[in-house]
């Protein structure tokens, strides 16, 4: 595992994208839809500072590293200040799904019709790629991990061998405990979030109580049920509180206050940034699932800073390519994360269910 | 059986077999829903020596959920609402923190002398007539 240089390689991790989304985060999460007021300003990058990602149908090809597409370019914090950025679906937070059924992008697109131009100029991009679904998780500051533990357990179902992929899942899964363990964390406080996920993932191969495999509507159901859905969040939260603290000199130097950008020590980071509900995830959280999952994690950042309308893409690769499942796909807005599909809705199963 | 009681069972099992940490004492813990333990205030505080009952009530969703927790007045434990203001029973509570955890760290405030405001010589002096709780 490369577990210092990649991220030692991502000095302009903080300064730059790292700290402009989480504190556009706070400006903006959990305040529920509201009509654009104003553009956002004028974005700033320059043509000759893109991002490389001309091909129409694929990721930028990476080995095991983890790249930053350019985060140092992006406008710094306190541009969103006072601009809403994020519509939503005119939903209020509390009744929108934890986790919602697929859709299509063109949906997402036209919440920014009338206001963003940026943003629609990026949406048209990222369906230009063949990104023309959205599922989208219900904004409440743990929309990160929510999103990456369906998407994860998504890309087990879709696996060209879904067993296989929920078997090697369930081997990584196995050492977790024992990691846990080490870095203090008592076996009656994990035990049952780790039940929670592993069951899901187990129900690939085995029948659950009802007799059935794991479906992509029973996956979304149990999504959506508060106990076993934040079970789920409350393990990767803790999975990646471990992989901190477990390797605090890979994070030195990382481990800022999200307000105030002071240097934190790992535990009381830790504490009060990781394994809190609703706090919500930034690069060194996200860094460490994709370690301790060992899951590639690709999160494309529609933010409007694009003159072009282009989507700058940040990949956090943990694992080796594996040709029978897909890395995880998220999109980010500032101050939310959703799951980015390549289909518009969901398989027609679900219909018949 | 409720993710609550389930992680509940653990946290009692787990005092039953490791006991609690010094100072610390499980009163009354009959049901998944309220349990009151008592905290002794160590180190040379104006609290030294004082005891502490403290009820802790859970829903269902405990641990995802904060327990809410309160100073316990008099023995029939019809306390008024004394709230605790520490903020890892709000917004930094973490399912990673139990019962005895929480016993802990009040223990520590009140040893530190960060006395939440609820914590009033009015207050004290009730706590402090309220003592002598058993478990039995």
């Amino acid at each position: 595992m490369h577990q210092s240089s990649p991220f030692a390689n991502a000095t302009n991790l903080q300064s730059g994208a790292g700290s402009s989304s989480s504190n556009a985060g706070r400006a903006t999460a959990g305040s529920g839809p509201a009509p654009i007021s104003q553009s956002p300003e004028a974005p700033k990058l320059r043509v000759t500072d893109l991002p490389d990602v001309d091909e129409p149908s694929a990721w930028p090809a990476e080995n095991d590293e983890m790249r930053i597409d350019e985060p140092d370019e992006l406008p710094p914090a306190g541009l969103f200040d006072g601009v809403q950025v994020f519509p939503g679906d005119g939903l209020p937070m509390e009744t929108r799904p934890l986790i919602g059924a697929l859709e299509p992008m063109a949906t997402l697109r036209a919440e920014y019709e009338n206001g963003s131009q940026s943003f629609v100029k990026q949406i048209d991009w990222l369906m230009d790629q063949g990104w023309i679904g959205i599922r989208r998780t219900r904004g409440d500051g743990d929309c990160f991990y929510r999103s990456l533990a369906f998407a994860y357990i998504e890309q087990i179902l879709n696996a060209t061998e879904p067993q296989l992929a929920a078997l090697k899942a369930l081997s990584i899964l196995d050492q977790m405990p024992s990691q846990l363990k080490a870095v203090g964390f008592q076996e009656l406080v994990f035990e049952d979030f780790h039940d929670a996920f592993a069951d899901l993932i187990k129900a690939v191969v085995e029948p659950r109580v009802d007799g059935r495999l794991l479906t992509i509507s029973s996956l979304l159901k149990a999504f959506n049920e508060p106990e076993t859905s934040n079970s789920v969040v409350m393990y990767l939260r803790l999975l990646a509180s471990a992989h901190i603290k477990g390797n605090p000199d890979s994070y030195a130097g990382f481990l800022l206050h999200p307000e105030t950008a002071e240097s934190m020590d790992p535990e009381s980071f830790c504490n009060n940034f990781v394994e809190a509900f609703g706090k919500e995830a930034d690069h060194v959280q996200i860094n460490a699932l994709s370690s301790m999952l060992k899951v590639n994690i690709n999160v494309a950042y529609l933010d409007g800073h694009d003159p072009n309308g282009r989507v700058s893409y940040v990949k956090f690769q943990d694992a080796a390519e594996d040709p029978d499942t897909e890395p995880v796909n998220l999109l980010y807005r500032p101050g939310h994360y959703d799951i980015l599909d390549r289909r518009s809705e969901d398989p027609i199963p679900l219909l018949l269910e | 059986m409720a993710v609550s009681s389930r992680r509940l069972q653990k946290e009692l099992m787990d005092i039953k077999k490791e006991g609690t940490p010094v100072g610390i004492e499980l009163l009354k813990a009959d049901d998944f829903s309220k349990w009151i333990l008592s905290v002794e205030v160590l180190g040379d505080t104006v609290y030294k020596g004082e005891k502490f009952a403290l009820m802790f009530r859970f829903d269902n969703q405990y641990p995802i959920s904060a327990p809410a927790v309160q100073f316990v007045v008099d023995d029939k434990w019809s306390a008024p609402e004394h709230p605790i203001c520490a903020s890892i029973l709000g917004s930094e509570w973490s399912p990673v923190l139990s019962v005895v955890s929480v016993c802990v760290t009040i223990q520590s405030m009140l040893a530190s002398c960060k006395v939440c405001p609820c914590l009033t010589a009015h207050t004290r002096a009730a706590l402090l007539t309220g003592r002598g709780f058993s478990s039995a």
